[in-house]
């Protein structure tokens, strides 16, 4: 009978602590591994990204551009009001989604989760075709239209779900999510309807697509993308808390419904400011985590944010840059051209494993 | 005299339209395992977790160590007793390891990174509940049985002198639930607190030291489970023809299983 007894005490003085909890050598190489292969491939979409393009510019005179010992002259501007711009846009956007797609995924608990299904993207485009067919001559209130119309959209699914019985849970969110969105949507195609002899100009925004017109947009809105990292950031730990489950984290101290709506509101923030920026580029903020879970074999969101952030920027900027050269001069839009590289990689990767 | 660890006073819970818990009272002290038991719907689980402040009181007290659970917020409640929930979520790419290190994280603060001694204590916390076997193991490649012991090593890691269980040993299989009950009777032997809601009745009396009935949102008896789990109360609250036998280490309950509900109230 003796050996149906567990002697725990036993042997807890038989194994040593730090080689129960350690984790194997070969899970950290891999977590280091993903975040280094992103931070190179950024660099090198960096480069691309400065020096291609329908005039290639030497990478000498990109550094002496940036560095401001380049002359005045055409590839001086080109470099620093059309591509620079562009690239810092392009590694903000797609920072931003990878990170807003992590934080939803993680506070709940979806796979699915991105920021399609809090209201964001039809807020957004909503806002943005607003302007593009109702004011075309207050085009320069594009970006701020998209933001605040998805923000407006993000704070009426909170609003919804939070009233009532069962306040803040999950399933509250997503239904209230997908109706409001489906109402955002809906308006949009009113609109579309309504002006459809000038719905050409708003088609490149709907598929989502980067545009080099210097600084003005990106001027507007890169306080919603710092305070949205910053956000996102201090979310690490917290999301981690709600790992098991809302009751493991209301044991933990944690108040996981003020985590879910803050983490919502940040990937909210963050969702909005990148379409304000790109139109509309959701599979980038479904995929990513996704991609940097399986690729480091960890879902920590101390790993998987800033991982995301990164792959992100570096999918986004790559994947821009091939859609100006690939056909160059002319420019293919980037948000399909990315899904149709990104979905066979994706497909490919989910084959192997459970989500 | 001290103020007990736990004490529930005539806790009322109404949830909506509907008042789930109606006076329920729970005292419970270092070392002492504490059986909740009741049939579905009595309110077992919502007192458990009114106890574990998981669930807010509509009157009524929850006190900890005599102070008043309403004082007690966040970190500093979470230092005062751990919560094992029936079913936790089994997300993916999470070793036992790293989901028991999350029951650490009231220890360590929001900028800071674990030390050595909250290392320690996680290690401390999978041994004790008996998965050091499992610690690299991804949690969902788990048992019902092992996951349940993972979560309460998660629950040790948190180093609360209490421990609230909402029936850890519903959905597991003889032997599993055997296995759960030594642990946490062991763990009450070691000095905590432990409060286990539980359906399995004769489970309850091996191994409590008292046993509270609750029955329609009240706490109707507590105390010694051959006392407590007599033979016409058995018949009053979970109408059934039941007799609870023990002997030194062993427990039966003996069902007349196909007997009239009513039969046998009139033949008692």
């Amino acid at each position: 009978m003796a050996a149906l007894e567990e002697t725990p005490r036993a042997a807890a003085e038989m194994l040593d602590p730090h080689q129960i909890v350690a984790r194997p050598p070969g899970a950290d190489l891999r977590r280091a591994l993903v975040l280094v292969t992103a931070a190179a491939a950024l660099v090198a979409a960096v480069v691309a990204s400065l020096t291609l393009g329908a005039v290639h510019v030497p990478l000498r005179d990109v550094v002496d551009a940036l560095t401001g010992q380049a002359e005045d002259g055409p590839l001086k501007q080109i470099v620093l009001q059309l591509r620079l711009p562009r690239t810092i846009d392009a590694i903000l956007v797609g920072a931003a989604l990878g990170t807003a797609g992590a934080v939803l995924q993680g506070a709940l608990g979806n796979p699915l989760a991105s920021p399609d299904v809090i209201g964001v993207t039809g807020g957004a485009g909503f806002g943005a075709v607003l302007i593009l067919l109702v004011f075309p001559g207050a085009i320069a209130l594009l970006p701020i239209g998209a933001l605040v119309c998805g923000s407006l959209a993000a704070a009426l699914v909170f609003a919804i779900s939070w009233w009532g019985p069962d306040a803040g849970s999950i399933g509250k969110l997503l239904l209230a999510g997908i109706a409001v969105g489906s109402f955002f949507f809906a308006a949009t195609t009113s609109i579309m309807v309504i002006y459809s002899d000038r719905v050409q100009s708003a088609v490149f925004w709907i598929a989502g697509g980067l545009s080099s017109e210097g600084w003005q947009s990106t001027r507007a809105v890169w306080p919603y993308f710092v305070v949205g990292f910053i956000a996102a950031i201090a979310l690490m730990r917290p999301l981690d808390r709600l790992a098991l489950g809302d009751d493991v984290a209301a044991s933990l101290g944690a108040r996981p419904r003020l985590v879910r709506l803050t983490a919502c509101a940040t990937a909210a923030v963050l969702a909005a400011a990148a379409a304000s920026l790109a139109g509309l580029l959701g599979f980038l903020g479904l995929v990513t985590p996704h991609l940097v879970r399986l690729a480091g074999g960890d879902s920590s969101h101390t790993f998987v944010i800033p991982a995301s952030a990164l792959c992100g920027a570096a999918i986004l900027l790559a994947g821009d840059t091939l859609a100006r050269v690939v056909a160059a001069p002319v420019e293919l839009p980037v948000g399909p051209f990315m899904v149709a590289l990104g979905v066979p990689l994706f497909l490919w990767l989910l084959r192997k494993t459970t989500v | 005299m001290s103020a007990p660890l736990l004490e529930v006073s005539g806790a009322r819970v109404t949830i909506g339209e509907a008042t789930i818990l109606k006076d329920a009272s729970l005292t419970v002290d270092a070392g002492r395992l504490v059986a909740v038991v009741g049939p579905n719907g009595a309110g077992k689980s919502t007192l458990a977790r009114a106890a574990a402040g998981l669930q807010p009181l509509t009157s009524g007290s929850v006190r900890w160590s005599g102070e008043d659970i309403g004082s007690l917020r966040g970190r500093r409640l979470a230092r005062r007793r751990a919560f094992i929930p029936q079913r936790a979520r089994v997300p993916g790419g999470l070793r036992v390891a790293d989901a028991v290190a999350i029951g650490r994280s009231p220890h360590v603060g929001a900028f800071h990174r674990p030390t050595s001694a909250d290392r320690e204590a996680v290690a401390r916390a999978i041994v004790r509940a008996g998965v050091g076997d499992l610690a690299q193991r991804q949690l969902t490649t788990l048992s019902g049985g092992e996951l349940q012991r993972v979560q309460i090593a998660v629950a040790l890691a948190q180093d609360a002198p209490a421990l609230i269980a909402d029936e850890p040993t519903s959905h597991l299989d003889l032997g599993a639930a055997a296995s759960v009950a030594r642990l946490l009777r062991g763990l009450a032997d070691d000095g905590l607190a432990v409060v286990l809601v539980v359906h399995d009745l004769a489970l309850a009396a091996a191994i409590a030291d008292e046993v509270v009935v609750i029955s329609h949102g009240r706490s109707v008896a507590g105390g010694p489970a051959a006392e407590v789990l007599e033979r016409e109360r058995l018949a009053d609250v979970w109408r059934i023809d039941a007799q609870l036998e023990t002997s030194p280490g062993r427990t039966a309950l003996h069902v007349a299983w196909l007997g009239e509900p009513t039969t046998q109230m009139e033949n008692r």
